[in-house]
């Protein structure tokens, strides 16, 4: 077909991205401010997982085992989870630039997140991770009535402006869950929370530590693993929901569980990372690209892309400007935005 | 397979589309429906392949009703092509026509040498061996409305349904076809607008205003009482050489 990718056997492709992404992982703990040498993280790590009792200095121990190594595991798990939300979406909705947040999805995980950690919704029993959840469901429910109110119910025969009403509705539904973050900050929150909120609002992987790790990394293997389950089904949509139903898909049920995931994944990373953007709508493109569009191969190639893509996001992050450390969401709009836009005027041309 | 449709009503939006409908098909038979523009064949079809629900009424698979059915059992035996289908994804024919052993695949149940067999089987069904790694969107009309028939093929279905499959498609493919269709053992239930390729068929539903307003033979179906009356058109039978009846077309009315 169009290039070798398409006829990789699939064991080396699993070892070749099993590599792929510990590479990032080993170049994400070693790059940093302060350049430590791999040696020293090697020993780092064999210390603490197998206590081969190497002697490394304490401090640049603590550097890489505290504080690079965990935010290099949630930058990878939220990547790959980013990533296949938007393989997710577009294929449901057959729409090249769905991604969760274009669509608002991450706006509404904000808000959700925010009204639990500084208004106190749920008087400290509901965490910011269901608070995040229950947002960008909402977020999803208030984007799909305004898409289907501007496209006059199309549906899929106007892909053009059915493509169009999603993303117009993204931008006014993002607008409006944002201006209700900044008034619930505006209420509730003080002068320093108000500061770290904002900055954790772009995207921020700065507070990372182990116990973000498990939920984040737990929510995207499960989210891979039943995206793989379900990648016929996901196939099946290439068509629309008619031709998928014909085929012998539940698409009420597809599309009802596929959205739980979407929204679940959407709600757990944002609550540990911030909205970063562009990172579904970017990585299932450049896959597609090299591995086709069947979910076989483009769900699990969509999870290493991501993971690969926002470790390395995140290094830049930290080292692009000295002394400072920018959000990553800078980073991912920085390549996202450009990837946006070339995807519209192709899609114009078509 | 055996289809028997009983006082079919359907809605669509609210509006009632469908009413009263009862006829039935017997296995290997092939069913042309015809009527003129919104007159409710597609939304016929659509019902006939569990896409659709029935306000009232029943249809019958061998003796089943097709609303019992698990969508999955459903796809088995029924394939629909569509009028409109397209994707804007990077698909090949291959992929396309892959597309229709969906049913036959379980999460954890790999392609077999058998799925392969019914993939080549409707490329070669379609003439479009050769093709098989061209993209969709660089397939001509024509060449798409035979993907997508192979897609439904495929799918080894016992009835085909298909809303007219011959547009897009130019004379050569138009017979070929036809031919193709007709050649097959399976019962099918063929959308049409042209009337002298209806002529073709087994059997002939003339659909009007979403009722059943004629059913049964082609030429005793579309006399020239029923062309005028739907179709607003005068019209006369004529014997070709061949000895086929075919339809001329004098003027609207």
């Amino acid at each position: 077909m169009m290039n070798s990718l398409y006829h990789f056997p699939r064991l080396t492709a699993g070892i070749a991205a099993l590599c792929l992404i510990l590479c990032a992982i080993v170049f994400g703990t070693v790059v940093g401010e302060t350049a430590l040498p791999l040696v020293t993280v090697g020993q780092t790590l064999a210390n603490h997982l197998w206590h081969a009792g190497y002697q490394v200095d304490r401090i640049e121990a603590g550097i890489i085992w505290s504080y690079r190594l965990p935010r290099a595991l949630v930058a990878g798990a939220c990547g790959a989870g980013l990533s296949l939300t938007g393989v997710v979406l577009q294929a449901l909705l057959r729409n090249p630039l769905a991604d969760p947040y274009l669509m608002g999805l991450s706006a509404g995980a904000s808000t959700g997140a925010v009204l639990v950690s500084v208004a106190g919704l749920g008087g400290g029993l509901v965490t910011m991770s269901a608070g995040a959840l229950c947002g960008a469901l909402s977020a999803f429910g208030v984007v799909a009535v305004l898409a289907h109110a501007v496209s006059g119910g199309s549906g899929g025969g106007r892909a053009a402006q059915a493509a169009s009403a999603i993303i117009l509705a993204g931008i006014a539904g993002s607008q409006m869950f944002n201006a209700l973050t900044a008034f619930i900050i505006a209420r509730s929150a003080n002068a320093e929370q108000s500061r770290s909120i904002m900055f954790w609002l772009m995207g921020n992987m700065s507070g990372v530590r182990w116990n973000d790790v498990g939920p984040c990394v737990v929510v995207s293997l499960v989210g891979t693993a039943l995206c793989l389950w379900h990648r016929r089904g996901l196939d099946a949509f290439s068509f629309g929901a008619d031709s998928a139903a014909s085929l012998g898909v539940n698409v009420r049920a597809l599309r009802g569980i596929l959205i739980t995931i979407t929204a679940i994944m959407v709600g757990v990373l944002v609550s540990k990372v911030g909205a970063i953007g562009f990172v579904g709508l970017v990585i299932p493109h450049a896959m597609r690209f090299l591995v086709g569009p069947r979910h076989t191969k483009l769900v699990p190639a969509a999870a290493v892309g991501g993971a690969v893509f926002l470790i390395l996001a995140d290094v830049i992050s930290r080292i692009i400007v000295p002394g400072q450390v920018l959000p990553i969401g800078v980073i991912t709009a920085l390549v996202g935005a450009p990837a946006f836009a070339i995807i519209l005027i192709r899609g114009a041309r078509r | 397979m055996n289809v028997e449709i009983r006082t079919l009503n359907a809605r669509v939006h609210r509006v009632p589309l469908l009413h009263d409908i009862s006829f039935s098909v017997n296995r290997g038979e092939c069913l042309g429906l015809v009527g003129p523009n919104g007159s409710g064949k597609s939304t016929l079809l659509r019902c006939l392949a569990g896409l659709h629900p029935l306000q009232s009424g029943s249809i019958m698979l061998d003796g089943v009703p097709l609303g019992t059915m698990r969508a999955q059992t459903r796809a088995r035996k029924i394939a629909l092509v569509e009028q409109h289908s397209d994707t804007s994804e990077r698909l090949s024919v291959r992929d396309t026509i892959e597309l229709g052993r969906t049913p036959f695949l379980l999460p954890l149940r790999g392609w077999s040498p058998d799925d392969d067999r019914q993939v080549e089987r409707a490329l070669e069904a379609v003439d479009l061996q050769g093709f098989d790694h061209r993209l969709w969107h660089t397939l001509s009309g024509g060449e798409r409305q035979r993907a997508h028939i192979a897609r439904a093929l495929a799918q080894t279905p016992e009835l085909l349904l298909l809303d007219e499959p011959t547009n897009h498609l130019d004379i050569h493919h138009q017979l070929g076809l036809l031919n193709l269709l007709g050649a097959l053992p399976i019962t099918r239930v063929i959308a049409l607008h042209d009337l002298n390729q209806a002529l073709r068929c087994d059997k002939l539903a003339v659909i009007d205003h979403g009722r059943l307003v004629g059913f049964g033979q082609p030429a005793e179906v579309l006399d020239e009482g029923c062309l005028r009356q739907v179709f607003g058109v005068e019209a006369s039978h004529e014997t070709g050489r061949d000895g086929a009846l075919r339809l001329h077309f004098h003027r609207a009315l």
